[in-house]
């Protein structure tokens, strides 16, 4: 049992060729899948990371956008309402416009209309004058100036301006 | 235990026999299980040796260092085939472990691999100053270190090995039944896992020496 001779060397050929079947069913295979998820699992961090860059940039982005549309649509909001308070102004002044024009047209025909009155009245006056100047020289031909007369005169007077 | 009839007759022990047992059965085991490897959800196979050699790399990545990895392959082997040798006893056969050749062999890779690891991280310039370090006056203790180390490696674990096995051989004349039961455990299983252990831990150590 103390003694050493060739299955020394035996033994060691038989460590190294263990050593190689080890190694390449065992150890090779198994480290490189564990390097290979390394990697991996370093590759996917890296590129969680990059997305994650890019969608801050994306949102500031936006973010932009939206302040940039929120000015805008005040713009518009304070041009709209601009707009409307000219077209509410030039609707007013047409409104008063055209009330004036039809005021001073209803003065002008309510003007027009005593002018014909009072013409014509003029006429009834005037035609009144001669029936009563044609009486006068009636009865101044006739010589004959009576209660009655003058009482009939004034009914016909009456009765004519009252028909008008 | 039989003789290869070349050079006059080479006699084969039994130790290398078993040996060849343990190599067919780890090879063996290898190919049928580290198959089908995913980087992906790993089956429970899988995962178990992954963590079985991700739990060895740490421990000798610990010893000698992460630029040194290169190295771990082998001292798994030592320490899977040690481990091996070492608990076979259960199964009826005789350690291969008991044999001082066995051992001797062992320790000669060892003291191979302690001294190629220096010169190859080192040089051989180095390698040869580091004998006269830190005075030229320990130069033959460095020296005589070479050979003491492997020695003490070999000797030890073949010690402590044959040591158990008569003591267990002894204990089952006496006391076939039951009683050999706990002895076993620790003869065979404890002192085995831990003779392994520290051949692989030194091994890694004097490495570590070497490289520095």
């Amino acid at each position: 049992m103390l003694r050493l001779d060739f299955n020394l060397v035996l033994e060691m050929i038989n460590l190294v060729v263990l050593y190689l079947i080890l190694r390449k069913f065992l150890f090779h295979p198994l480290m490189n899948i564990m390097e290979k998820r390394k990697t991996k699992i370093a590759d996917d961090l890296g590129h969680a990371a990059d997305v994650k860059k890019e969608a801050h940039a994306l949102k500031d982005q936006y973010e932009l956008a939206l302040s940039g549309a929120k000015e805008e649509s005040s713009n518009i909001i304070h041009q709209a309402k601009k707009e409307a308070k000219a077209e509410y102004e030039s609707i007013l002044g047409n409104a008063e416009r055209d009330a004036n024009k039809l005021l001073t047209d209803a003065r002008e025909n309510i003007a027009l209309e005593k002018e014909k009155t009072l013409r014509g009245m003029q006429s009834e006056v005037a035609s009144l004058a001669v029936s009563a100047a044609k009486k006068i020289m009636k009865e101044q031909y006739a010589q004959e100036i009576d209660q009655a007369s003058y009482d009939q005169f004034l009914k016909e007077a009456g009765e004519d301006h009252d028909g008008k | 235990m039989f003789t290869i009839p070349v050079f006059g007759g080479i006699a084969i022990d039994e130790g290398i026999v078993v040996t060849w047992v343990i190599m067919a059965v780890l090879a063996l085991l290898s190919i049928i299980f580290v198959r089908n490897l995913k980087v992906e959800n790993p089956g429970k196979v899988q995962l178990a040796l992954e963590s079985l050699i991700e739990w060895g790399e740490n421990f000798f990545k610990d010893i000698i260092g992460e630029e040194n990895k290169r190295y771990i392959p082998w001292l798994m082997t030592v320490a899977l085939y040690l481990a091996c040798a070492n608990v076979i006893g259960l199964f009826g056969f005789k350690p291969p472990t008991k044999d001082l050749n066995v051992t001797a062999g062992l320790a000669l890779m060892s003291m191979l691999l302690i001294e190629y690891s220096g010169i190859h991280k080192n040089g051989v310039k180095h390698w040869c100053g580091h004998f006269a370090k830190p005075v030229p006056l320990v130069a033959p203790i460095m020296i005589l270190e070479i050979f003491i180390r492997p020695l003490s490696l070999c000797m030890r674990l073949f010690g402590n090995m044959l040591g158990g096995f008569v003591v267990m051989e002894l204990v089952k004349q006496v006391a076939p039944l039951i009683i050999p039961i706990p002895l076993s455990f620790y003869f065979d299983i404890f002192d085995g896992l831990l003779q392994a252990y520290v051949f692989v831990f030194l091994t890694g150590l004097f490495m570590n020496e070497e490289m520095e």
